[in-house]
C-alpha cells in the first residue's frame, strides 16, 4: 500500500458533512468526501463520472493547528433581477493546517499524485471561496501504512503557532482515521462519496477512529543549563 | 574567572524594578564587586545576561574576573531566607576548551552594524531587526569568535535558504529605557542566539567568553554560555 500526503492550509476552510439548508456548518477537520473531491478535480472528472475507485481510498487526517471557527452571514442577491436569495449563515475554519493522507494501490496513488502536481481543475478547501495557502501535494510515501505517514510527517504548523509552543518539545497532534471493522465502536460520520453528481449527491455512513501522534516541535527553545558543565560551587 | 547564577523572585516589587531597566541592573551587578574594577582596558570584564526560561523561572548569570557578592540582589529580588545564589570557578571548564568539542551555547547579543543612506551623511549605528541579518550578524563573528556554528544535515532543513545552520533566533526585543540625567531614552535591540558550536580556536573562543561578544555589555548583551551539547 502507497500513501499520498497532503497539506491543507488557509486563510479559511469549510468541511461540511451533514448540513442542509441555510446553515452551513463545518466539521473541524476535513472531510473524506471534501479529500476525495479535491483528488477527483484534480484528475479532471466531471461531477457526475464514476469515483468508484476513489472511495474505496482509506482516508485519515491530523490535526496540526486547530483554527478557530468563523461564522460568516451570507447574503447574496441574483444578478439580473436583484432578487435576495436566502440568507444563510456560513461556518470556517480560519487559520487552520491539516495533513490529509490516502492510502491505496501503488498505481492509483501515483497517478493521483501527478494529478495533484498538475491539477485540471484546481484545487481548494472545502468550499470554492477557499483557495490553499500552500502547495497541497506532501508527496508519496511507498511502503508505509496510513498510521506511519501521519506519524512520520513533520509538523506543518505555522511558525508563529510552533514558537507559541516552543517550551514543549513534543507536540500531541489528533489523528482522525478511517475505521476498520475490527476497531469496535466507533464515530460515524456521513461523508464516504458515493456520487458527486449534482442531480443525486449521495454520502455513506464513514466510521472514525480518534487517535494521537507525538511530533517533534522545530521551535522549541533548547534547555539551557551553563552550570551543568562546571565544577561544584 | 567566575560564573554566577541567581534567580529573580518574580513576584517582588525589587524584581521587577531590576528587570525592567537594563540601566538599572547594571548598576546593581557592578555594586556586587568590593574593589574597584578596572576600567578601559581590553582584559576580562564583567558580563551578565537573563534568562527568561519562563515567567516563574528568570535567572541572571554574571561572569566576572573577581567573585561576586549579591546579597544586595538577594535581599530586593530573592529569596533572603531560602535562596541564594551560585558562584561557580570557570577556569578549570575554560582551560578544559579544544579544537573540535560541540558545545551548545546560547549568547544574548545587541547585533548592530553602520548604515547611511546617501554617501554625504555620516555613518550611524543600526540594528539589525531581521531574523536573516541577525543571523548573518553571528554567522561572520563566528571565525574571529573561536568557533564555527555545527551545520544542520541537509534533510532537517526547513528552508532553502538562511536555515543552514543549528542557531535559532528568539527572543527578539526592542528595548527603551531611561539613563539618568538624559532626556531621550537608550534603545537597543536585543537578540538571543540558541545553537550548537564546534570549537576551532580555543584562545579566541576563551576571550569571547569572558570579555564578551559585540556591542552593549553593559545592558545585558555580548555574555555568551556553553552547555553540554
Amino acid at each position: 500500500m502507497s500513501v499520498l500526503l497532503m497539506q491543507l492550509a488557509g486563510p479559511l476552510q469549510s468541511w461540511g458533512a451533514s448540513s442542509r439548508f441555510a446553515r452551513r456548518s463545518t466539521e473541524s477537520a476535513p472531510t473524506k468526501s471534501g479529500v476525495i473531491g479535491l483528488l477527483a478535480a484534480a484528475q479532471g472528472r466531471q461531477r457526475s463520472d464514476d469515483i468508484g475507485d476513489l472511495t474505496e481510498l482509506r482516508f485519515g487526517v491530523r490535526v496540526d493547528q486547530r483554527g478557530t471557527l468563523l461564522r460568516d452571514f451570507h447574503t447574496a442577491h441574483r444578478f439580473v433581477s436583484g432578487e435576495a436569495l436566502p440568507v444563510s449563515e456560513r461556518f470556517y475554519l480560519a487559520d487552520a493546517v491539516f495533513v490529509a493522507a490516502v492510502e491505496g494501490e501503488p498505481e492509483l496513488i501515483d497517478e493521483l499524485h501527478r494529478a495533484l502536481r498538475d491539477p485540471v481543475f484546481m484545487p481548494y478547501l472545502g468550499r470554492r471561496s477557499c483557495p490553499p495557502a500552500r502547495p497541497v501535494d506532501l508527496g508519496v510515501h511507498h511502503e508505509r501504512t496510513l498510521e506511519q505517514a501521519l506519524e512520520r510527517e513533520q509538523w506543518r504548523a505555522a511558525r508563529w503557532y510552533q514558537r507559541r509552543h516552543r517550551n514543549d518539545a513534543r507536540i500531541d497532534l489528533e489523528v482522525l482515521l478511517e475505521a476498520a471493522a475490527e476497531d469496535g465502536p466507533v464515530d460515524n460520520l456521513r461523508d464516504q462519496p458515493i456520487s458527486f453528481d449534482p442531480l443525486h449527491r449521495q454520502y455513506a455512513l464513514r466510521g472514525v477512529r480518534r487517535g494521537s501522534v507525538k511530533v517533534s516541535n522545530p521551535a522549541v527553545r533548547p534547555d539551557h543549563d551553563p552550570t551543568s558543565v562546571l565544577g561544584g560551587a | 574567572m567566575h560564573l554566577t547564577r541567581f534567580r529573580f523572585n518574580t513576584a517582588r516589587v525589587g524584581a521587577r524594578r531590576l528587570l525592567s531597566s537594563p540601566q538599572t541592573l547594571h548598576a546593581a551587578v557592578m555594586s556586587s564587586f568590593a574593589e574597584i574594577l578596572p576600567a578601559g582596558d581590553d582584559g576580562p570584564r564583567v558580563l551578565w545576561r537573563i534568562d527568561r526560561t519562563s515567567r516563574a523561572e528568570t535567572y541572571l548569570y554574571v561572569v566576572s574576573p573577581a567573585k561576586p557578592d549579591l546579597t544586595h540582589l538577594v535581599e530586593q529580588a530573592g529569596w533572603p531566607e531560602t535562596g541564594r545564589w551560585q558562584t561557580y570557578d570557570y577556569e578549570p571548564f575554560l582551560s578544559r576548551l579544544n579544537v573540535g568539542d560541540r558545545w551548545a551555547f546560547r549568547l544574548t547579543a545587541n547585533p548592530v552594524h553602520t548604515a547611511r543612506r546617501t554617501d554625504q551623511e555620516p555613518t550611524k549605528l543600526t540594528a539589525h531587526v531581521g531574523a536573516y541579518h541577525q543571523l548573518r550578524w553571528l554567522l561572520q563573528r563566528q571565525e574571529n569568535a573561536g568557533f564555527k556554528v555545527v551545520e544542520k544535515p541537509s534533510e532537517r532543513r526547513l528552508l532553502p535558504e538562511g536555515d543552514q545552520h543549528e542557531l535559532i533566533v528568539s527572543d527578539r526585543r526592542q528595548l527603551a529605557f531611561k539613563k539618568t540625567g538624559q532626556r531621550q531614552p537608550v534603545t537597543l535591540v536585543t537578540v538571543t542566539y540558541d545553537g550548537r558550536l564546534e570549537v576551532t580556536d580555543p584562545d579566541a573562543l576563551r576571550r569571547t567568553l569572558t570579555r564578551g561578544l559585540g556591542r552593549a555589555k553593559a545592558y545585558g548583551c555580548g555574555l555568551m554560555t556553553l552547555a553540554g551539547a
